[in-house]
């Protein structure tokens, strides 16, 4: 098992690098020039040209590309641009918001996309089945972004019963942090629900055809125990499997719910980057999220041992 | 046994609530009242704290609150001491005197000194378009004592209080001189000013929320406040600029009292903003905004006059504003080369706007241009509406009148990048661009970059006229008003007929804001947070 962790995290160093290189490059060649930005209107091409030096935007790109990877190697992710702050401070600043946002959407989006999927498994073809997965392609299929302005507008405009926008620090007490979470983790995880519900719902189903499912039910095992203990115990390592490549849903989706509801997160950080061409800001980013991503797929992989005994890595 | 009451479980209970509840009690207690804390959301994130260092307008709104200025524009656009106390002029024109007022203290509690001013003036005009004119008119800057400076001219040059009281980008801001010795192309990241407020850097988060406290110490003139001159006196203790990108979240924001203004509603949520009581609409800066079509002196076809003029013919205003502003009160066309309702405005050289939209007018000009069929680039800001309306706009007036045109979508970011390219437009290069600036800037021949028709040296699309050239340095150096007016209306005759750029209209932007905001100043360019009231 170790020396199979061990070899998945050597693997991981040739991906970074390739993300590490795509990324530098797409950013690099796309159009865009953050000394124009900085500049500002009113500032002339000799204005223009003085800050791209100062900022060294005026060097080959080849070398640009080998002091950022320097800098990489030594888990430097480079200074913002626009504040000169470092990007792995600016991160970190950030990461409190994204990180409850990412832990109250999976937390809620797991548990009612598993009950919705065990319910309708357990009750095919009736109209409940039916109901839930109709919400679940309506789940999939309306952007995130509607989901939210539809949110604040009946909740927080009509009802004023939570609000707007804006992010309460835990410390500040758990009550407001939930409050200001609730429609971000609700707009971002309805398209994980969807996801998990249909999974969940496909998968009880094969699991539920199965012989020893039919056993069971011949031994007189009640309908619930039959369902929470044995079939979706079966049916849990595809079901974590989408929950691990959904990692990378909810992250494109956290992008976009921050900007929705004013959260000041990494998902920001990176949309403010963007619009400025800050490009030490959005490699650091896309590295730190590739990192994310890559390790939840392993400890996806892992949990599999726990989930199904046969597997031994 | 020691028995536990009732009395004591509650003594108990309450002292742990207490213990508990100390560090939110101690932050209440050290946050400003709510009732004296403004909110504010702007149209955009400031990209630094050196107002110097960039001309967006983020940055001047920053340098408004932190820093003074040595004069300030008036409510009549006439520029009124603000640091200085007393001043004077020679004879001769040739040497302004200048004297600090009483009371005028760094943050840090030292005092401002002409040592902080002389550098402050000569990193600005190392940057500024306006300082820069000005310079080249400077023999000396020298300080007679702390108190005391004077500007030595070597030529008479009427210009010198309204550049240092401009509130176009770069404002002269003054800083203390550890900042003001810095490199002018490096950036000042310690935020130490003079001015009403203070940047409370303990609760500031770049990219999301800056807080700026009152500023205890600030000594405000006794003069009413009137433009950013006048007295700044400071009614609020807090006032915190938010950064919210989504316009929609803003608007839904400020109607849930979560904000208590918003710069930048747009047009078409206006109504819904104007049902709700909570809320009301003001124009804070009743000049606006003005929009430039800008074409490349560089390339065929508008390297010709002809073609140039051809443009004049073929942009209707009144459809570019109604494509983005519908039938708002909000737009109007501008037929002057220094925007409506500015000092400056005028009517000379303006009959091919009277006579309307005339496409077979700009196709003869085309021809005589001698237009021959090739891709004309004309770069559309897709992220930005009104742009990207004026684009579409436009492309579709050209194609009337025989243009064949290549509609290049890109974001902004992407069209202030390839603007600068003096390439061909088939290499990277472009033939028209779409933009806007401040009207007060528009009305103002030599502030605005874009007025200039240097050449190599020129703003982007590089046009270059000599009469134009000498007639803007001749506005520079007039002596009153009327002269200004008089030149004023020779530019722009003579400006029609080169034509440097042309106009798609121009707007005002409505602010909003909760019905308990009071007193906002109308100023162009920035927005002022002293004699505000929240009620």
């Amino acid at each position: 098992m170790i020396a199979y962790i061990v070899r998945r995290l050597l693997s991981m160093l040739p991906v970074m690098a390739i993300v590490a290189l795509f990324v530098f490059l797409l950013l690099h060649l796309a159009p865009g020039d953050p000394a124009a930005i900085i500049a500002g209107e009113n500032a002339t091409p000799a204005n223009i040209a003085q800050i791209r030096k100062a900022l060294g935007l005026d060097e080959p790109l080849w070398k640009q590309f080998l002091v950022w990877v320097g800098s990489l190697l030594q888990g430097d992710l480079g200074r913002s641009i626009f504040w000169g702050d470092p990007v792995t401070i600016l991160i970190a600043q950030r990461a409190q918001p994204t990180a409850s946002l990412a832990l109250t959407t999976l937390s809620v989006a797991v548990t009612v996309a598993i009950a919705l999927g065990v319910t309708a498994a357990a009750r095919p073809g009736t109209l409940l089945d039916r109901s839930v997965m109709g919400f679940a392609v309506m789940g999939f299929s309306v952007p995130v972004f509607v989901v939210g302005y539809v949110l604040i507008f009946v909740f927080a405009i009509q009802l004023k019963w939570l609000p707007v926008q804006g992010y309460t620090p835990i410390a500040e007490g758990v009550g407001p942090w939930l409050r200001n979470l609730t429609l971000p983790s609700i707009a971002l995880g309805m398209a994980y629900v969807a996801l998990i519900a249909r999974i969940t719902r496909a998968t009880m189903l094969d699991v539920l055809a199965e012989d020893y499912m039919r056993t069971a039910r011949a031994k007189g095992v009640a309908p619930r125990p039959m369902l929470l203990k044995h079939a979706l115990k079966n049916a849990a390592v595809p079901i974590v499997t989408v929950i691990g490549i959904g990692v990378a849903l909810l992250i494109g989706g956290v992008v976009i719910t921050e900007t929705v509801f004013n959260i000041p997160g990494i998902g920001r950080l990176v949309v403010d980057a963007i619009a400025r061409r800050d490009y030490p800001i959005i490699q650091g980013v896309i590295i730190v999220f590739s990192g994310i991503y890559v390790l939840v797929n392993l400890v996806v992989d892992l949990s599999y041992t726990v989930l199904d005994p046969r597997i031994r890595y | 046994m020691t028995r536990i009451t009732r009395r004591t479980a509650l003594q108990t209970g309450l002292a742990a609530g207490a213990v508990l509840a100390a560090p939110s009690v101690v932050r209440a207690q050290a946050r400003p009242s709510p009732a004296k804390t403004v909110r504010a959301v702007f149209h955009g994130d400031i990209p630094t704290y050196d107002p110097i260092w960039t001309t967006a307008n983020m940055a001047a709104y920053h340098g408004g609150m932190v820093y003074d200025t040595l004069f300030g524009i008036d409510g009549k656009q006439d520029p009124q001491p603000q640091m200085v106390g007393k001043w004077g002029v020679s004879d001769d024109k040739l040497t302004y005197t200048f004297e600090l007022r009483d009371g005028l203290k760094w943050h840090d509690g030292t005092a401002v000194t002409t040592a902080d001013v002389i550098p402050s003036l000569k990193r600005w005009a190392a940057r500024d378009g306006g300082g820069q004119h000005m310079m080249q008119r400077v023999k000396d800057i020298s300080a007679k004592d702390e108190k005391t400076f004077s500007i030595v001219l070597k030529e008479r040059y009427g210009l010198v209080l309204d550049v240092l009281a401009k509130t176009s980008t770069s404002v002269c801001f003054i800083m203390r001189k550890k900042e003001a010795e810095t490199d002018p192309m490096q950036k000042v990241t310690e935020v130490v000013g003079s001015g009403p407020f203070t940047l409370n850097l303990q609760e500031t988060k770049p990219g999301t929320q800056y807080v700026y406290d009152r500023n205890p110490n600030y000594v405000p003139r006794s003069e009413p406040p009137s433009g950013i001159a006048g007295g700044k006196k400071v009614n609020l203790d807090r006032v915190i600029f938010i950064n919210m990108p989504d316009a929609q979240t803003a608007v839904a924001a400020l109607q849930a009292g979560e904000i208590d203004f918003y710069e930048v509603p747009p047009t078409d949520l206006l109504p819904q903003l104007e049902g709700d009581k909570n809320v009301k609409i003001e124009v804070l800066n009743p000049l606006g905004n003005v929009g430039y079509i800008r074409p490349n002196f560089l390339h065929p076809p508008f390297d010709n006059v002809k073609a140039r003029q051809a443009l004049l013919y073929l942009v209707n205003q009144a459809d570019h504003m109604k494509a983005s502003f519908g039938n708002s009160k909000y737009a109007r066309t501008t037929p002057s080369l220094f925007g409506m309702g500015t000092p400056m405005e005028n009517a000379a050289n303006t009959d091919w706007f009277k006579g309307g939209q005339n496409f077979e007018k700009a196709k003869q000009l085309f021809k005589e241009a001698g237009y021959d069929g090739r891709p004309v680039v004309l770069m559309q800001a897709t992220n930005i509406a009104i742009m990207s309306n004026a684009s579409q706009l436009l492309a579709q007036e050209l194609r009337k009148a025989g243009v064949n045109v290549k509609l290049e979508a890109m974001d902004w970011s992407n069209v202030v990048q390839r603007r600068s390219s003096k390439a061909a437009p088939d290499a990277g290069g472009w033939n028209i661009f779409i933009t806007w600036g401040g009207g007060t800037a528009t009305g103002n021949p030599i502030l605005l970059a874009a007025h200039s028709a240097s050449g190599d040296s020129a703003w982007f699309g590089w046009p270059k006229d000599a009469k134009h050239e000498e007639m803007r340095n001749k506005w520079a150096v007039a002596a009153t008003a009327e002269e200004r007016k008089a030149i004023a209306r020779e530019i722009q005759d003579n400006a029609w007929n080169f034509v440097p750029m042309l106009y798609y209209g121009q707007w005002v932007q409505p602010a909003a804001m909760r019905t308990n905001i009071k007193n906002l100043l109308p100023v162009p360019e920035i927005i002022p947070w002293w004699h505000v009231e929240k009620t």
